[in-house]
């Protein structure tokens, strides 16, 4: 059963006009999608559709076959600027969607020390926002999204500010905590090799249209060796090509 | 160094202005001597006679400063969050920027009578305003994204109005809260100007009527001193809620 169902959803502004245009997408339960495009294609947008942190003008967002009414407490949403409260630590900043519910307990305190060790960020708890780097101020973003472990993770670039090797690492991490916790899974990046690595499935926008669709049907879980094998080096490229736009009817009749 | 250089420019100043009043015979009147003026001042505070005046100014003071703030950020607060009472208010409240509160002070009289009711009551009108303004531009300059934030994690409009406005405007309206300090004195001390029996506004009234201008420099010095005081207690205060590592 589809977890996450778009269906015919559509954005405007008055202004600016049509943002989406009737977008058609599912996501199984469990399942990792990635969305893909150019900068300013509408993914942002797509994704505070599924939040509920905006209304489709129109068609529906459904989660669990719910329609989205508004933000739900099922969904994590990870934004793409680290948006940290300045004059809190990075431990307050962690357990602020629990202290938001109730009083955080010790259990919740030793559930952010491990993710602040999950992302890399030991010892860093009393720290403010404005003494990190740009980076670590993005996994703090990260680890805040997970400390309340949703069943449904929307991530807008969360990684677009690390290098390339913790980048790696945090794909790893994020794909053995979905795995363990069937988190399903909506991932924006603009990074063609991040999509194929973490997706079951990638979604390519542009300018408002869901172009093409491209499963990856690489084993899991996946390791390093994945990374530089010729299958994953030909995904990639078949990708890149349904980014340039190369192809083709068939493929635009698969994705919708 | 240059601390240094600014107290002896402080005293050569006063050299000069002393020299100058002795040897071209300036009447008292006029110009007093420094030596005089600080006479008087070491007289009235080691006498006692200028303690009890100092004491009503800065209880007037902060009295209408308590008040003023206190209102002016409950009504930034009320207006920042409800539309409706900021589209109704707002014209208003930018008309009566432009009045001039002062000039209240006569009216005032004629409601709550001579003493330290009234200079209470124009301390805080006056104190209202900033605090007003800058609570109202502090709450709704909040970061879009953070808001949105807040929105996801699904808080309510109180735990958004105390855990994220309120915190991301506080430097705003601590900025409206020096402001006011600064005003406070200026609205005690002329409040008792118009309407005072006793403090330093007073005081120096009654100095005029005795044409003792020693006396009325003295006070001057005085009030000088007491403005820099609050004003550094309310600049420390703000460097004490904004200092960084900042538990809320
Ligand atoms: N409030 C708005 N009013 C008008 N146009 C908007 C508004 N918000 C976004 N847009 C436009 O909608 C389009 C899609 O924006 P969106 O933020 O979804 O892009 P994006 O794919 O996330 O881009 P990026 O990769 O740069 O983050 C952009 O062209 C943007 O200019
Ligand atoms: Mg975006």
């Amino acid at each position: 059963m589809s977890f996450v169902s778009i269906e015919q959803a559509g954005y405007g502004v008055p202004s600016g006009g049509t943002i989406l245009d009737r977008i058609d997408w599912t996501i199984g339960e469990g399942e990792f999608h990635a969305l893909v495009g150019r900068s300013g294609c509408g993914k942002t947008t797509l994704l505070k559709l599924v939040a509920g942190l905006l209304a489709p003008s129109t068609g529906t967002v459904r989660i669990q076959g719910e329609p989205v009414r508004g933000p739900g407490a099922q969904v994590g949403f990870v934004f793409q600027a680290p948006t940290l409260l300045d004059w809190r630590t990075v431990l307050d900043n962690l357990l602020l969607p629990v202290s938001l519910t109730r009083r955080p307990q010790p259990a919740d305190r030793r559930k952010a020390e491990e993710l602040l060790d999950l992302v890399g960020l030991t010892g860093l708890e009393g720290r403010f926002p404005s003494q990190l780097s740009g980076g670590q101020q993005s996994r703090v973003a990260l680890a805040r999204a997970l400390v309340t472990e949703p069943p449904l993770l929307l991530l807008d670039e969360p990684f677009a500010a690390l290098d390339a090797i913790t980048r790696e690492e945090l794909q790893d991490d994020l794909l053995k905590l979905c795995a363990r916790h069937r988190t399903t899974v909506l991932f924006v990046t603009h990074d063609i090799a991040e999509a194929v690595y973490l997706a079951d499935r990638v979604a390519v926008m542009e300018g408002g249209h869901l172009r093409h669709a491209l499963p990856v049907p690489l084993a899991r879980p996946r390791g390093r060796d994945v990374r530089y094998s010729p299958r994953f080096n030909a995904l990639c490229l078949e990708l890149r090509h349904a980014m340039d736009g190369k192809p083709d009817r068939p493929a635009l009749e698969r994705a919708s | 160094m240059v601390r240094l250089a600014s107290a002896l420019l402080l005293v050569l100043l006063l050299a000069g202005w002393e020299v100058h009043c002795r040897v071209a015979g300036v009447s008292a009147l006029v110009v007093p001597l420094p030596s005089a003026v600080l006479r008087t001042l070491w007289d009235g505070l080691a006498g006692g006679y200028l303690l009890p005046h100092l004491w009503v100014t800065t209880a007037e003071m902060g009295m209408g400063l308590a008040a003023g703030c206190t209102i002016g950020f409950l009504a930034g607060v009320l207006l920042a969050e409800v539309p409706v009472l900021r589209r109704l208010f707002y014209p208003y409240i930018l008309a009566s920027q432009v009045v001039p509160k002062l000039a209240l002070g006569p009216l005032f009289i004629v409601w709550f009578g001579f003493g330290m009711t009234s200079t209470v009551v124009i301390t805080a009108l006056i104190c209202f305003f900033p605090l007003l303004e800058n609570t109202m531009t502090g709450l709704q300059q909040v970061d879009p994204n953070k808001r949105e934030l807040f929105r996801m994690l699904r808080a309510t409009r109180l735990q958004t109005l105390l855990r994220l406005k309120i915190p991301s405007g506080l430097p705003v309206i601590l900025a409206g809260l020096r402001v006011a300090v600064v005003l406070a004195l200026v609205g005690a001390v002329v409040g008792e100007f118009i309407g005072g029996r006793q403090g330093l506004g007073a005081s120096i009234i009654a100095a005029q009527g005795m044409m003792d201008s020693t006396m009325m420099f003295a006070l001057f010095i005085v009030i000088t001193v007491l403005g820099m005081i609050v004003y550094q207690a309310a600049a420390g205060l703000e460097r004490w809620l904004l200092r960084r590592p900042w538990k809320g």
